[in-house]
């Protein structure tokens, strides 16, 4: 045994050179093209009907709607406080549907496989997709948000919810903080989705699993008598947005709702992973 | 330590692959059973069996796709599933139809599977992609969208994907669906270039003259196990040789060779007689010597068309008795 060569070292592809692989095919999606550019298109719709609303002078707006007017910074933040609720929640489902069960489906899955890229591996360059490209979207909402909210609404720096004035860099830290969060939240939404797609071949399956559990959870937080389940939605952590918009800033509410986000992440990613290992190709 | 006896099995086997009563049952139906397929290095083996006998599920469990729900799979002498990352590297696959990205083009298509290739280096996929296409003839269609590829020109993407990298093993299950005749025999070509360089190939099919033609070694499954397998000549050998004699006097002939206790029956213009206990030679100069006209003697070999139907068809009871033999003596 002793005179046997050593076995030689498995060989893999780069990583790096598998992941660009990865982002350039999803990025070439059409379906992902044209999702990014609605949604890129989301702050530049409000803006524009915020500015419309505006000049008509008294809308009954409330909240961080009224705020917006004359404060143009404060765009990308409402935006995404919209967008979180249903439109990136949607996106991040759709792309995970299509990372393992559409590319099932197309039998392209099983190419990879063959390759051999190993399965677990797979499944982390396949997150890592979906993860870049809705940190794309958001990136994406953020920057016309902030173009749109500049050129249409004005201002300078940010008039927070407490009344004071931020300086337009600190602005920009709220705004990125918004960012970082809201990318979390997507990402825990799409750990969902990706343990669903890890169990089927339907694209659809998945999208509609993943807006079903995300209605259910509002419905549910929606019910008085049912409070005390409030800590475990994920749809909790999205109310705490708002707080961006205070000053100072309050993290608490930051923390806790990215904290519960990376709970979904590792019990999504847990799930889609075992199910990963013994999943036929 | 399990790293080293794994090496130490490899050096020692000859079979590119080999599975032990292997077993799948998918929510209680049996597909797979009792599998023991070997697949001799440097074989050309044509895996034959009607739809639904076991084919493509042997050949998922073979290269780790799926995992058995009993017995053991060898792979380039490494134990799969778990010695996927080792064994699969040298080998090219293309499996229930080629999947590709629609969207994007053929070259394109390739180059996403390239990058995922451990043996090629980064520098080297451009070219190997380019050959690949110029190999399945797509040079020309390779930067139209994979989309409105047709049938052939899906099946030729497929063909390219399993040949980006020089392969020790080639698995192709059913290579010539969707392909016109062109397209048949340049897949025989590139079955016989890769059998001339030494690379072992399984191909599954259903079209027994492709088969016949490309194929070294022969499996038959049916019903989810393997009933025959073999070299191809002596598989058709142990089938059994015939005589064909063609002769007016069919009557003569026939009782003649009755009379020497030597099994014949007529067929149109002749007798066919078999030559399982006497050689060609002495029955025909027993035919002579009876004054039976001789016009034609042909030997007569079974068709794999012949054994197939006999080996998957249930209907020939008669014939279990010298089919069990058959099958065992390719076993051994």
């Amino acid at each position: 045994m002793t005179t046997l060569a050593a076995p030689l070292p498995v060989r893999r592809a780069p990583m790096t050179r598998v992941l660009r692989s990865e982002l350039r095919m999803v990025l070439r999606r059409p379906r992902t093209l044209i999702g990014l550019g609605l949604l890129a298109l989301v702050p530049v719709v409000m803006g524009i009907g915020i500015s419309i609303a505006a000049s008509d002078s008294s809308s009954g707006a409330e909240g961080m709607a009224a705020l917006v007017v004359g404060n143009g910074m404060l765009l990308p933040i409402f935006a995404l406080s919209i967008a979180v609720v249903m439109l990136l929640p949607l996106t991040g489902a759709m792309l995970a549907a299509d990372a393992l069960a559409g590319e099932s489906a197309h039998g392209t899955l099983r190419g990879l496989l063959m390759a051999p890229v190993g399965r677990g591996r797979l499944l982390a360059v396949k997150a890592f997709g979906v993860a870049a490209v809705t940190l794309l979207a958001v990136v994406m909402m953020a920057i016309t948000g902030i173009i749109t909210g500049v050129a249409l609404l004005g201002g300078s720096g940010m008039l927070t919810a407490s009344g004071t004035t931020l300086s337009f860099v600190d602005a920009l830290g709220r705004v990125a903080v918004t960012v970082v969060f809201v990318a979390i939240q997507v990402w825990a939404v799409a750990a969902i989705a990706m343990a669903v797609s890890a169990y089927t071949e339907h694209p659809l399956i998945v999208v509609v699993v993943t807006l079903g559990v995300i209605i259910v959870s509002g419905v549910l937080s929606s019910i008085p008598a049912l409070d005390w389940l409030r800590p475990v939605l994920i749809v909790t952590s999205w109310d705490a947005i708002s707080e961006v918009i205070v000053d100072p800033l309050s993290w608490r509410p930051l923390v806790e709702g990215t904290l519960r986000a990376l709970c979904y992440l590792a019990i999504g990613g847990s799930i889609a992973f075992s199910r990963m290992l013994t999943r036929d190709g | 330590m399990s790293g080293l006896t794994e090496h130490g099995a490899a050096a020692e086997t000859s079979a590119a692959a080999r599975t032990k009563g292997l077993r799948k049952v998918y929510r209680g139906t049996v597909a797979v059973d009792n599998v023991d397929l070997e697949v001799p290095m440097g074989a050309v083996l044509g895996m034959l069996g009607p739809n639904g006998s076991g084919k493509t599920t042997t050949i998922r469990m073979l290269l780790g796709l799926v995992t058995p729900t009993a017995g053991s799979v060898e792979l380039l002498g490494h134990a799969m599933p778990d010695g996927a990352p080792r064994a699969l590297p040298h080998v090219g696959a293309l499996v229930e139809g080629p999947g590709f990205y629609p969207f994007l083009s053929g070259r394109e298509n390739l180059l996403r599977f390239a990058a995922a290739e451990p043996l090629l280096s980064s520098s080297d996929i451009p070219r190997a992609v380019g050959e690949a296409l110029e190999r399945v003839g797509l040079s020309g269609a390779a930067g139209r969208r994979f989309r409105g590829y047709s049938l052939g020109m899906k099946q030729r993407m497929g063909l390219a994907s399993a040949l980006l990298v020089p392969r020790r093993f080639v698995v192709l299950d059913e290579p010539t669906n969707g392909l016109d005749p062109a397209g048949t025999r340049e897949v025989r070509t590139v079955i016989a270039d890769l059998h001339a360089a030494g690379t072992t190939v399984l191909v599954s099919s259903h079209l027994l003259s492709e088969v016949e033609a490309t194929c070294t070694h022969v499996a038959v499954l049916n019903q989810g196990t393997v009933v025959a397998q073999g070299e191809l000549a002596q598989l058709l050998e142990a089938g059994g040789a015939n005589l064909l004699v063609s002769t007016p006097e069919v009557t003569l002939a026939v009782d003649t060779l009755r009379d020497n206790r030597i099994p014949a029956r007529p067929v149109p213009d002749g007798v066919r007689v078999d030559l399982t206990a006497n050689t060609a030679p002495a029955v025909v100069e027993m035919l002579v010597r009876a004054g039976v006209p001789v016009h034609e003697v042909r030997r007569q070999r079974t068709g794999l068309e012949d054994l197939f139907a006999r080996l998957t068809e249930d209907t020939a009871v008669g014939e279990i008795d010298d089919l069990d033999t058959l099958i065992t003596q390719e076993a051994r």
